[in-house]
Formats: structure tokens, C-alpha cells, sequence
């Protein structure tokens, strides 16, 4: 706590100069992609507020003055206030990356909880598209790697199927043993390349 | 004799420290250079007049450009920047806005995780990336008037004058 107060005393100096001409400052929470909204806190010299409902706002009239108690701001409003400002906002991407045991086609028991993120999100996109990418270590032949990466990712998608997503909207391939995350000399077992990586789009 | 052996070795273990060093140095010189040139996000969209300030060149921004750590994005009048970060960080400048990719660690193999915007004015829209849900704690954005902390999320900033 003291240490973050610390850190914050440091900013607000560069703030002080910054800030003359403030006339009104707001800050919008606004629902996540996946429906759910996230939580804020909006601090200053004076003080802080939290927002953790969709479309709260809260005014902030100088670094000095603690942020005003939050208000609620209808969509519309949001809009108007943030409109070309949300146009702009590239599309959404995720990115997953689940791990599997060695020379093998079963999740690291980590990497199972990872599913529950991705199925909740992808009905919540709409329209969704998937691209599931298989890898491998570097133990093995390149094409015993390829065939290996495939087949992680086809089982991936076996598995997304059967726990009700589309297939039609799922691409998969395999990347094999040539694009690693952590590089390797060959034949090395480095657990962090046996995986999949999924883009949800 | 016993002398002679015990200098050889001197030589050897200073050979080894000047080797131990240089090599050390080299791997320092060589991590800062990656660090310095590193991509971590691109443009995205675009819209009117929108620069990228990198130490003290203006240069005109375009889709696909890459964004460094430590670049400016400016917009202009009715003008507007879109771009993602590497950890899938999206963040939107509406016109009239300044904004400085300040820190930007994302190496998640190595527990390296940190995100620090500065926003100087005008408005921006953020929608936080895996950095922030992983590590909120060292997930920053600073305004004039005060510091958002990420909590996961997505929020809008307007920040008037300047």
C-alpha cells in the first residue's frame, strides 16, 4: 500500500503540469467483449472512486480534486461522448495458448481450465471465427512433428465440437516443430512448445 | 615447478573471468538493442491525421505501422488511431489526443508482465489485454487528473484542454 502511494506521489508532479487547462475530464467503464464487465478505480491526489457497472462514469475536475461520485450514463449517451473515438477501436482478437503433455494429444492439467474461458467466450462473438495452430517440441522428425501439431489441433477441435461450437467456423493447421516459442536446439523436449495456439476472432 | 603451475592456472581462471565478462556484456548489449527495437503492437485503423513521435522524429502513421515502446501517437483535428498491442491490448485515440506507450513487458514464459499508458489529453478507449488480466497490479494508465487501475477491462477516457 505505502509503496504504491509512493509510486503514485511520483506521477502526480508530472501530472501537476500538465493539467492546467483540464475543463472536463471523464472516465466510462464499458462492458467487455464477452458481456461481463470488468472493475475500475479512478484515483488521485484527492482521493478515489471505483466503477464496476456498465456505462458508470465518473468526472474528475483536477488531480487535486477527488473524482466525483459516479453517475449512470445511458448508451446513447456513451455514444455521443465516444463515438469516433469506439469507431476507431480495432476488431477484437483473443489469443489462447494451451499445453500438452509429451509427444502426446492430452492437455497439461492447466491448460484443461483455459476451455471454460474459451467456451464462454466464443457464443458471445458473433460471428465468431476460430484458428486453432498446432506445435510441437523438436523431439522427432519435421514431419513426424507436422503430423503431431495436426493432430493436437484437430483433436482441439474435436473436442470444441463436442462441447457445442460451430465446426463450420473453426480452420485448423499445424506450424510442427518450426515455430517454437521458446527456440531450441533439436531434439530438446522444452514442455512450453508442446502446444496449441488458439485466435478467436 | 609447483610455481609454474600455479601461474598457468592464474592465467587460465583471468582468461576465463575476461571470457565470463564479455560474454556477459555482450548478452547485456544485445538484450537492450532487442529491447529498444522491439515491435509490440501495430496500427490498426486510421482515420484523418495521426503521427507516431519516436525520439523526436514525426512520422505519418499507416496501417500496419509498428509501435515501439516509448513512441508518441498524436492525432489531429477530426482524426482518429486504433491499435493493438501484442498481448491483445486494443486501444483507441479519438482526435486531439496524445498518448505514450510507456512500458510494455509481455513475456508471460518468463513471468514478465507490464503495461504503463500515459494518455496527455483528448480521448481514448481502452479494451485491456492479457497483461492486465494476469498482472493487474503492474497494469497502469495515467491521465492528468489521475491514474486508472485495471481491474480486466474496458472503459473510455476524455480528457478536456491542455
Amino acid at each position: 500500500m505505502l509503496k504504491h502511494g509512493r509510486i503514485f506521489a511520483l506521477i502526480y508532479i508530472i501530472m501537476l503540469l500538465t493539467a492546467c487547462c483540464a475543463k472536463k475530464n471523464l472516465v466510462v467503464l464499458l462492458p467487455d467483449p464477452d458481456g461481463k464487465t470488468g472493475r475500475i478505480e479512478v484515483i488521485n491526489q484527492g482521493g478515489s472512486q471505483t466503477l464496476n457497472e456498465p456505462n458508470k462514469a465518473v468526472a474528475v475536475k483536477s488531480s487535486q480534486t477527488a473524482p466525483e461520485p459516479p453517475v449512470q450514463l445511458r448508451e446513447d449517451q456513451v455514444k455521443k461522448l465516444f463515438g469516433e473515438t469506439l469507431n476507431a477501436l480495432p476488431p477484437f482478437v483473443a489469443h489462447y495458448i494451451l499445453y500438452y503433455k509429451k509427444d502426446s494429444t492430452d492437455l497439461t492439467e492447466g491448460s484443461e481450465r483455459i476451455l471454460d474461458d474459451i467456451l464462454g467466450l466464443v457464443p458471445k462473438i458473433n460471428p465468431a471465427e476460430i484458428s486453432i495452430i498446432g506445435h510441437t517440441d523438436r523431439v522427432g522428425t519435421i514431419e513426424s512433428n507436422f503430423r503431431l501439431g495436426l493432430d493436437r489441433a484437430s483433436q482441439m477441435k474435436h473436442l470444441l465440437v463436442s462441447k457445442g461450437i460451430n465446426e463450420n467456423i473453426i480452420d485448423v493447421s499445424s506450424h510442427g516443430e518450426n515455430n517454437p516459442l521458446v527456440r531450441t536446439a533439436d531434439e530438446v523436449d522444452e514442455p512450453k512448445n508442446r502446444r496449441v495456439e488458439i485466435v478467436i476472432r | 615447478m609447483k610455481k609454474i603451475i600455479h601461474q598457468k592456472s592464474f592465467k587460465e581462471a583471468s582468461l576465463k573471468t575476461i571470457l565470463c565478462w564479455l560474454i556477459l556484456l555482450s548478452a547485456f548489449f544485445t538484450a537492450s538493442a532487442t529491447a529498444a527495437d522491439e515491435v509490440i503492437g501495430y496500427v490498426k485503423t486510421i482515420k484523418g491525421n495521426a503521427l507516431i513521435v519516436r525520439e523526436n522524429k514525426v512520422m505519418t502513421a499507416h496501417i500496419n505501422s509498428s509501435i515501439l515502446r516509448n513512441d508518441i501517437l498524436k492525432t489531429g483535428a477530426n482524426s482518429s488511431l486504433g491499435i493493438s498491442l501484442k498481448d491483445d491490448t486494443l486501444i483507441a485515440l479519438g482526435s486531439n489526443t496524445e498518448l505514450v506507450v510507456s512500458k510494455f513487458n509481455f513475456s508471460p514464459a518468463e513471468g514478465k508482465l507490464a503495461i504503463f499508458l500515459k494518455m496527455l489529453r483528448g480521448s481514448v478507449v481502452y479494451l485491456s489485454g492479457i497483461i492486465s488480466k494476469l498482472s493487474p497490479e503492474t497494469s497502469r494508465f495515467s491521465t492528468p487528473v489521475g491514474d486508472i487501475c485495471l481491474r480486466g477491462t474496458h472503459f473510455a477516457v476524455r480528457v478536456e484542454g491542455g
